[in-house]
């Protein structure tokens, strides 16, 4: 299958350049002085809650598209995009609470920004088990892309919290109106960093839509698809 | 503005290991899943 195999080479060749990142990161990005080594976490964290939140606003994307033109492609490329986004969404709330510790002195506050982040990573859950909890696919694929257009709204309430809200995390210092606030040679390796996520992303939606269309042909062949809960 | 900077590396190692731990991860769950479809 020809999706299938551009997926993996795809996410092959990201994963490489992600140990690129690792080096670039690690050796060749000078240290900020106030915050120390742990303020490079930053490169791994911002890319990661770019995603998360991108990803999401995709979902909303296709499963509007899909309760209009009922494509079944749309809705397996929303699912595709739910489950990398709740990896990404991992990602960001390890990352973060790692970075939070020595910088803040805790691992996490209840503030509106984590709070928030928090919600979409249970929203990416509630998504996924919804999408396993229902047989029918017609009502599966319908009910999800509801809950999906919920997701892409919370996503700006996300990212914009900071301003809205006094909160403990950081404002932004790249994606804001004015020009970025980061010497030349971080935002280099942070635009590297995002660059190479985008691709691991473009790499896991192609492999996961791939498996999700294997799947619904293996239930197709099988006679209507018995296995009911089993599907991704 | 503090002479030493922090000594909190053991921080970044943990949150880079963590990183590569859950994205390897994901893309070897990928890997086995479709080729368990691809088997059946």
């Amino acid at each position: 299958m020809r999706l299938l195999r551009a997926g993996r080479w795809i996410t092959a060749i990201a994963l490489l350049l992600l140990a690129g990142v690792y080096v670039r990161a690690l050796v060749y990005t000078p240290v900020e002085r106030l915050q120390g080594l742990a303020q490079k976490i930053y490169y791994l964290h911002v890319p990661a809650a770019i995603w998360a939140e991108t990803a999401m606003i995709i979902v909303g994307i296709a499963s509007i598209f899909y309760l209009f033109l009922k494509d079944p492609r749309l809705d397996r490329f929303a699912h595709a995009s739910a489950e990398v986004g709740t990896v990404f969404a991992v990602l960001m709330l390890t990352t973060g609470p790692i970075w939070g510790k020595p910088i803040w002195g805790t691992w996490w506050s209840w503030d509106a920004r984590l709070t928030l982040a928090l919600f979409l990573f249970l929203l990416y859950v509630g998504y996924l088990l919804l999408r396993s909890a229902v047989a029918d696919p017609a009502s599966r694929a319908r009910f999800a892309a509801v809950l999906g257009i919920c997701g892409m709204v919370l996503v700006p309430f996300v990212h914009f919290s900071v301003y809205m809200f006094r909160t403990l995390h950081p404002m932004p210092i790249v994606l804001k109106p004015s020009e970025p606030s980061l010497p030349g040679s971080m935002l280099a390796t942070l635009l590297f960093s995002v660059s190479v996520f985008t691709l691991l992303y473009v790499g896991f939606v192609t492999q996961r839509y791939a498996l999700s269309y294997l799947r619904e042909q293996l239930e197709a062949t099988a006679g209507g698809g018995d296995s009911g809960m089993g599907h991704a | 503005m503090p002479d030493t900077v922090p000594q909190n590396g053991g921080y970044m190692v943990g949150a880079y290991v963590v990183a590569a731990v859950i994205l390897i991860s994901y893309a070897l769950s990928l890997y086995l899943r479709t080729r368990r479809s691809l088997r059946a």
